[in-house]
C-alpha cells in the first residue's frame, strides 16, 4: 500500500482543493470588508 | 515529537488537506463561520450597536 495520507487525500488532489479555497476565502474576506465599510458609512462603531 | 519537519506558510498551508479531508470537514468549517458570525452578530446588536 502506497504512502497514504492521513485524509487520504493525494499532494495533488490537496494542492489542487487549495487554490479553490484560497479563492472562494479571499472572496470571502473582500465581501465582509465591504461590508464593515457600509457599516462604517451608515454608523461607525466609534 | 520535536524532530517533525516544520511547515513553511503560506507555501506549504496546502499540506492541511493531507490531515483534514474536505469531503468530511468543509461543511462543519462553513458551519462553524456561521455560528461564529451569527454570535459575533448576536452580541454587537445586544451592547446596542445595530440599527439605529
Amino acid at each position: 500500500m502506497a504512502e497514504q495520507s492521513l485524509s487520504g487525500l493525494t499532494e495533488q488532489q490537496a494542492k489542487e482543493f487549495h487554490e479553490q479555497f484560497k479563492v472562494t476565502y479571499t472572496a470571502f474576506v473582500g465581501l465582509a470588508a465591504l461590508a464593515h465599510l457600509f457599516v462604517i458609512a451608515a454608523n461607525p462603531w466609534w | 515529537m520535536s524532530d517533525v519537519a516544520k511547515p513553511k506558510n503560506p507555501e506549504e498551508d496546502w499540506k492541511i488537506w493531507l490531515v483534514v479531508n474536505p469531503a468530511n470537514w468543509l461543511m462543519p468549517i462553513f458551519y462553524a463561520l456561521l455560528l461564529l458570525a451569527i454570535a459575533v452578530h448576536a452580541v454587537l446588536f445586544s451592547v446596542g450597536i445595530g440599527f439605529q
